[in-house]
């Protein structure tokens, strides 16, 4: 495999979503007493394949986070192995572990490996194996069922990057908050952090250890769907932003260029002009006053018009560059604060309330004499007296007692203490015949 | 008087029952109850000079329980300064004792002469209709009541301070608000209105007076003054109430047997002024107000309104104009669109009887159509102050006046302040 472009690289790194002035904080000092002790499949960090040095000071800051390469007294450069424990290295030269190709004999040979196990092996043999669907990993000891779909060639030489990358990958699209999101600093650092660890679990822990931090990723990514879906869209919706402002820029910029030829080119043509006439009011015999006057007031005119022309010029590039720059100027601290936007339902003009009687209906047309001797009064009707609204009230007279409680109505009464009430209520039984006699008087 | 049915509180049915001054009720046969009591009060009143709000004659030791009660009530409460004074009412601004932050209106009844023999039937009026419809949102909040010396009758009111919708709608100049901010005031005073009628209690003086404004921008409906029960059937209300530029056809025409439908022209009249800024039928008298009504709205006629001609002070004038229809509103009511003025034209119905209510005014369309009714915390507000005073202006005044009436005969005061 070639090596690929660094820009690519550095894009398969979420490190460096990083903030500049980010202190990790050293707390998780479990994670580096980590000892990956040739277990299923030891991860063979500290391979780094020398013919790509310009990767190697990426991988070195990588490598620092991962559990001390140096426990592995394995030399640099270790040979392909083909035990089912560790991951090989790709190297232009090797040969298929399960089928014993060699380069020298295929030299179109390409290697394929499946982000299940990352167990790698020639296409021919991926073909071989899996054209029938579904297969067991022919590697022995790995026990997972691959698919001719999952297998793809590997971008680096070293597969436990791949893993690691992919990993990332995945990671980083679940969480996918960025620091706008984030009303502090120090929160986003924690967040980037509490990420980190989780990744790290994930790429270096041991089985529980990974299973473990699985569960939480798939966890997390179930609960939030909704708000990781928003992320990615903004996070797409910006990309597309500065796409799109590069773009202009490119085209504002060749616009420039064209707009710089065609006026040097005009000037030119220009400067041939005059001279001919030059030359032909010589052969007339002296240059004629007004004639000159006029070619210079022309060139006059020419030069005020370009001075105007560079100067709309200048004013809509720094329009757009202040409409582009909206998105991008931010002053770090002035976070806003995430302001949960209320649903807002439907204006309810009865502002919540249902007074519709729980306890009776009321039938339309019900009868009593005392009330039906005025239906017909012409004073009634007229005046707009209405017998339902009577009926209605009659009704919720009749029944308002029943559903009040003395219990009740004592805690709601005035605020005083229970026990206070009770001591009015004796002493204003003590009065009461007094107090009675008044209440008829009313 | 259509008894309330529902179970009032002991605190504030203490006051009215009382006819007669202290002194007498309790040296009047008061019989000497046992210790405990006794005590309790002498704790409860503990140093009377304290309280700013407290009588002048220290209680004796014979008070009775409903003046043990008046005084724990009365203590509850600090009376600050005088936010206005009127012949009928005083407000003072007050205050919780036990919480300072929580500022209260404190409404003092005075006493007045022709109603020698008890309590005047507004306060009496406003005192229980206030209770009976304790809870609402758009409806000012009673705390509590008490009767300070000389028998003055104390509500402790809801403390307002943004003023009310007549101030907004007046200041033309300073104060702009759209569609929205109409719909959602409206809603607040429809659901008071709603409020009231559900609980079978005739509000009869609606206007934009008072309808004050709290804190946060909640309109709410003030003044029962004049409220009264839904009536019996054979029992005559009397019609002289509401407003005048306010009072629906039915009223000026004399009619005795009236139902919600008078309160529901007064929000109609509300929604036209909130609407063109200005009294939709200021009429200087009853007559002008008919002949105001008939020829904006209608002349009331035996085939638009069945029996109207029977109606004791029916007089309309000779000049009969036929009832505009919606398209006639669209001019100048347009700004609240079509189902608003179809809203206005309903509650503007002639006869009574097919005047829309309180709940089929809910249930209108206009609530649910664009735009929406603006959140009362961004509702239009008066900026500068004035509300406080304002608030004791509302509250100190007499019901179903005018205050133009006085106008008209005293010089008004000269504002220069406003001339610059």
């Amino acid at each position: 495999m070639a090596g690929p472009p660094t820009d690519k690289v550095n894009r398969a790194f979420p490190l460096d979503n990083f903030a500049i002035n980010n202190t990790i904080p050293r707390s998780t000092s479990q994670h580096h007493t980590i000892r990956v002790d040739s277990e299923e499949r030891p991860l063979p960090t500290d391979i780094i394949p020398l013919n790509k040095p310009n990767r190697t000071t990426k991988f070195a800051i990588m490598a620092s986070r991962k559990p001390p390469t140096t426990s592995r007294p394995g030399g640099v450069i270790a040979a392909p192995t083909t035990t089912s424990s560790g991951l090989p290295t790709l190297s232009s030269d090797d040969m298929c572990p399960i089928c014993k190709t060699i380069r020298y004999l295929n030299r179109d040979m390409e290697f394929l490996i499946n982000p299940e196990c990352y167990h790698s092996m020639c296409s021919a043999c991926v073909n071989r194996l899996f054209n029938d669907g579904p297969n067991q990993c022919p590697y022995a000891g790995c026990h997972r069922t691959l698919r001719r779909k999952g297998f793809r060639s590997a971008f680096f030489g070293d597969l436990s990057v791949e893993r690691e990358v992919d990993i990332r990958r995945r990671v980083a699209q679940v969480f996918n908050q960025v620091e706008d999101d984030f009303q502090t600093l120090r929160d986003y650092n924690n967040y980037l952090q509490m990420v980190e660890d989780l990744t790290f679990d994930l790429v270096n822990g041991d089985e529980a250890t990974k299973r473990k931090a699985e569960g939480e990723l798939q966890a997390w990514e179930a609960e939030h769907k909704t708000e990781i879906e928003r992320n990615r869209r903004a996070g797409k919706e910006q990309d597309e932003q500065s796409r799109r402002r590069l773009a202009a820029e490119r085209e504002a910029a060749r616009q420039r260029r064209l707009d710089a030829i065609k006026e040097a080119e005009e000037e030119k043509l220009e400067k041939i002009k005059i001279k001919e006439m030059e030359i032909d009011s010589l052969e007339r015999g002296g240059p004629l006053p007004d004639q000159q006057r006029v070619q210079l007031k022309r060139r006059g005119n020419k030069a005020v018009e370009a001075a105007a022309n560079l100067a709309t010029a200048a004013s809509t590039t720094t329009a757009t560059a202040a409409g582009d720059g909206v998105g991008k100027l931010s002053i770090r601290g002035l976070k806003e604060k995430k302001k949960e936007p209320r649903p807002e339902g439907p204006y309810d003009p009865f502002g919540g309330l249902d007074l519709q009687p729980s306890r009776y209906k009321i039938h339309a047309g019900l009868k009593h004499p005392n009330v039906d001797k005025y239906r017909g009064d012409q004073a009634h009707v007229t005046g707009g007296y209405s017998f339902e609204e009577y009926t209605s009230r009659a009704m919720f007279e009749a029944f308002a007692g029943l559903g009040v409680f003395i219990e009740d109505e004592k805690e709601v009464g005035i605020g005083l203490v229970a026990s206070e009430v009770v001591g009015m209520g004796a002493a204003m039984a003590a009065v009461g015949g007094d107090a009675g006699n008044r209440m008829d008087l009313d | 008087m259509a008894v309330s049915p529902l179970v009032a509180p002991p605190s504030s049915l203490t006051s009215p029952l009382k006819r007669q001054p202290s002194q007498q009720t309790s040296s009047n046969g008061t019989p000497n109850f046992g210790t405990a009591p006794l005590s309790a009060a002498k704790a409860i009143l503990g140093h009377p000079q304290e309280t700013s709000t407290s009588s002048s004659t220290p209680p004796s030791l014979t008070l009775d329980p409903i003046e043990q009660m008046n005084e724990l009530e009365k203590r509850k409460y600090v009376k600050g300064r005088k936010l206005g004074e009127g012949t009928y009412a005083n407000v003072y601004l007050g205050h919780s004792r036990s919480d300072p932050s929580a500022l209260v209106a404190i409404k003092k009844i005075k006493v007045q002469a022709q109603y020698n023999d008890g309590l005047a039937p507004d306060a009496v009026r406003e005192l229980k209709h206030l209770q009976e419809l304790r809870g609402h949102p758009n409806i000012i909040q009673l705390y509590s009541v008490f009767s300070s010396k000389d028998q003055n009758l104390n509500l402790v009111l809801e403390y307002l301070p943004l003023g009310d919708l007549e101030m907004l709608i007046k200041d033309v100049d300073r104060v702009r608000y759209g569609a929205g901010d109409i719909k959602a005031w409206m809603g607040m005073l429809t659901r008071a209105v709603w409020f009231c009628h559900e609980n079978y209690v005739l509000h009869r003086d609606i206007k934009p007076n008072n309808l004050l404004i709290a804190a946060d921008g909640e309109v709410k409906l003030a003044d029962f003054g004049l409220a009264r029960g839904f009536s019996d059937p054979g029992w005559r209300m009397t019609a002289t109430v509401i407003t005048r530029w306010y009072r629906p056809p039915e009223l000026l025409f004399g009619a005795r047997h009236y139902s919600g439908a008078v309160d529901i022209w007064s929000v109609g009249m509300v929604f036209a002024e909130l609407i063109i800024r200005t009294a939709y039928l200021p009429g200087n008298t009853e007559v002008e107000q008919i002949a105001l009504i008939c020829k904006q709205i209608g002349t009331p006629t035996e085939d638009n309104w069945p029996g109207v001609t029977q109606l004791t002070q029916y007089t309309v004038p000779s000049e009969i104009t036929p009832v505009w229809g919606k398209e006639a509103y669209m001019g100048r009511f347009g700004a609240v669109g079509s189902e608003g003025v179809d809203l206005l034209v309903k509650t503007l119905a002639l006869d009574p009887k097919k005047r829309i209510t309180a709940r089929e005014m809910l249930e209108h369309k206009w609530w649910r159509t664009e735009p929406k009714p603006t959140r009362k915390e961004d509702l239009p507000r008066k900026s500068g102050g004035g509300g406080e005073e304002k608030m004791g202006a509302d509250l100190k005044r007499r019901n179903g006046v005018l205050e133009e009436d006085r106008g008209s005969k005293v010089a008004r005061k000269l504002d220069f302040g406003a001339m610059k």
